[in-house]
């Protein structure tokens, strides 16, 4: 089993530690300090939650999503024909998000992730994946003002992150996760999604993970198998009727298996861990398990994330699970990879902010 | 029967003075008795203020109050406060974590009531965070099922009701503004306000701010209250038009000004909005008031839209004859 998270990682500790971020972004609204101030904040930041993830011992880390104002904002204001909208809430959670409006053509003008990428790559010991949401939520949560039909949206904004897909390979990420928990609200849209991840993945080399959450699959699997993903990622918790639709058919990918609850403070057993892990190798060889929280953990309070990634990590330890070849192979490369490119990454990652 | 009586939704924001003695009291450089009496102070100075323009149902304006339901979980037994975490953009907030059996340690809300009543001749409504938002604005870390925690509150709030209805209160409002969330759990919103509202004889109320209220009407109408609440202004009363595919039935607070706007309404685009829902519903079942609390706008914003209210309402009265 590798372990890893999803996504997004809580923004603040609470005290003693300082909520330096939040108050970076109050002195930057305040006219106290300036942008570039904020981004060596939002870098300090980034560096402390990748420092937690790894010391959690996590095998696979993200950057915590630290810049992203929320899971929409953060590409919706970089991508061309989108702009803001007003707060709406985001699923069935009590946090709200600025809602992306497409006025126009959908169109990906520069890499939005990349040197953030590349900052946390070099920054961490262990394997980095971005995790960016996919075109097919990024469409449902949006306003579509433009296109004349809801799948002329989504194929232009699979289009769009294809490109920065790609953007992130040329920087060498070997391993991108998209996120799309809003089929599991729709699942009539099932054609759509599939033709839509196909445009998503097109030409893609790097190993590619879809993770759903806030709900289950029941409806759409097997079919989700046969998407051109090689790890298929599923809520245990919200989505607990996942144990019993992943029975009625092999499961044929890698999984990402969501099982520590992200939006409940309600810390996990290692036993009760340790016997969900031996009930879902009946189903899928361990060597093909990711395990991880069932979403982002920014739900919860910072430091009752990581009480709960270090107690995944425990389970997983305790259950006596070999650290897979491909994990060691990805964090050595990773590593290597790092070190060399650490100066002109650096360097590049100042200019590009400015 | 009165028509188009005006009320308010519940809270109003805290004058600088009270913000200021919060803050003091929160880094312990004030006593508990002197935020208490300047809470009082702007509970009066509320009640004195809905008075002179002539609210015809007041509240108490929540002065003692953060949040609708931190507050609760802070007065009952049962609650932790978690750490922060992020509502949106740079706002954060603790959130309430459920970790053992909940419990009023006595009455919570009444003390409050009634000294807001006392000073006035005028109602003042009982004003409660519902069941079901206490339970889905919370962790849970002991109940383990929504329906049980929702459960177990609405006992609770049951008897804070209970207790609010023996002070002499005669409208309780219960709000739910989570009811929309989960569009599925509509039974459990439901079945929770039966616990609630039960035996009650009060008038009883219940707050919905529609995420998506197309997705829970007309299922709502059987919401065990009789009043329910609603946001119109900030959607241009296009809830009136889901009307049109089923009569709505209960008693109406409708919602005329934006709380989520420093602009202020024109008096016509206010009573265009009441006339719009007379065509539908009887104006003695019509109680007029702001789409929602007014705590996130100025002292001069809240008091300038509550004043439009009255205004506006008063100007249809007239023009239509009635009393």
């Amino acid at each position: 089993m590798i372990t890893t998270v999803v996504g997004n990682y809580p923004k603040i500790p609470n005290l003693p530690r300082p909520a330096k971020l939040r108050q970076a972004i109050a002195n930057v609204d305040a006219g106290k300090i300036t942008r570039d101030d904020l981004q060596r904040t939002e870098d300090q930041v980034t560096r402390e939650v990748i420092a937690e993830q790894i010391a959690a011992g996590l095998d696979l880390i993200t950057d915590g999503k630290i810049r992203w104002e929320d899971e929409q904002t953060y590409l919706a204001r970089r991508l061309r024909g989108l702009r803001l909208g007003g707060l709406i809430r985001y699923f069935d959670s009590n946090t709200y998000y600025r809602q992306p409006i497409c006025e126009g053509a959908v169109e990906w003008v520069e890499p939005i992730t990349v040197c953030d990428y590349e900052f946390a790559a070099q920054y961490s010991s262990k394997p980095v994946k971005p995790a960016l949401p996919g075109p097919y939520t990024l469409a449902r949560l949006s306003e579509n003002k433009y296109y004349p039909t809801l799948d002329e949206f989504v194929f232009a904004l699979a289009d769009a992150l294809n490109q920065e897909a790609r953007a992130l390979e040329r920087a060498d990420a070997t391993f991108i996760q998209f996120d799309e928990p809003a089929i599991l609200r729709r699942k009539q849209d099932w054609a759509l999604f599939e033709q839509a991840m196909r445009r998503l993945t097109n030409g893609l080399t790097a190993k590619l993970a879809l993770y759903t959450y806030f709900g289950d699959v029941g409806g759409i699997y097997p079919q989700i198998l046969a998407l051109p993903f090689a790890v298929i990622g599923l809520d245990f918790v919200q989505g607990a009727r996942n144990w019993d639709v992943i029975k009625t058919a092999p499961f044929t990918k890698e999984l990402g298996f969501g099982i520590v609850d992200a939006r409940n403070t309600k810390l996990e057993t290692r036993a009760e861990l340790r016997r969900a892990f031996a009930q879902i190798a009946r189903v899928v060889p361990l060597d093909r398990v990711y395990v991880n929280p069932t979403c982002g953990l920014e739900f919860l309070p910072r430091e009752r994330a990581q009480e709960k990634l270090a107690q995944l990590v425990a389970a997983a330890r305790e259950f006596g699970t070999r650290k897979p070849r491909t994990s060691a192979q990805a964090e050595k490369r990773n590593t290597q990879h790092a070190t060399r490119k650490t100066r002109k990454a650096a360097k590049e990652h100042e200019r590009s902010r400015k | 029967m009165p028509s188009l009586l005006t009320t308010a939704v519940g809270s109003y924001p805290k004058p600088d003075y009270l913000m200021q003695a919060r803050n003091q009291y929160r880094k312990k450089r004030i006593a508990r008795a002197e935020l208490l009496a300047l809470e009082r102070r702007a509970t009066r100075e509320w009640i004195e203020f809905q008075e002179r323009i002539g609210l015809d149902i007041l509240v108490d304006g929540e002065q003692y109050r953060g949040d609708m339901v931190e507050y609760f979980a802070e007065e009952w037994r049962g609650f932790a406060i978690s750490g922060l975490v992020r509502a949106y953009g740079n706002r954060y907030y603790h959130k309430p974590i459920i970790v053992g059996k909940v419990a009023r340690q006595g009455p919570t809300t009444v003390e409050w009531w009634k000294y807001a009543q006392s000073l006035t001749r005028k109602p003042v409504k009982g004003m409660l965070t519902g069941p079901y938002t206490l339970m889905d604005w919370s962790f849970d870390e002991y109940y383990g099922s929504r329906r049980q925690a929702a459960l177990a509150l609405a006992r609770v709030v049951h008897a804070e009701a209970r207790d609010l209805e023996r002070a002499g209160a005669e409208y309780i409002q219960i709000d739910e503004p989570a009811a929309s969330v989960v569009p599925e759990e509509i039974d459990l919103l439901i079945e929770a306000m039966a616990t609630v509202t039960r035996g009650l004889r009060a008038k009883t109320i219940s707050h919905i701010c529609y995420g998506d209220f197309t997705t829970i009407y007309p299922r709502i109408l059987d919401l065990p209250v009789a009043q329910l609440d609603l946001e119109m202004a900030n959607s241009n009363y296009d809830l009136l038009d889901v009307f049109k595919s089923h009569p709505y039935t209960k008693e109406i607070g409708l919602g005329v000004v934006d709380v989520h706007n420093h602009r202020l309404e024109s008096i016509e685009q206010v009573k265009t909005g009441i006339k719009h829902a007379l065509q539908q519903i009887p104006p003695e079942k019509i109680f007029v008031d702001p789409d929602c609390g007014l705590k996130t706008r100025t002292v001069a914003e809240a008091q300038a839209k509550l004043e439009l209210v009255v205004r506006a309402t008063r100007e249809v009265k007239r023009e239509l004859g009635l009393r």
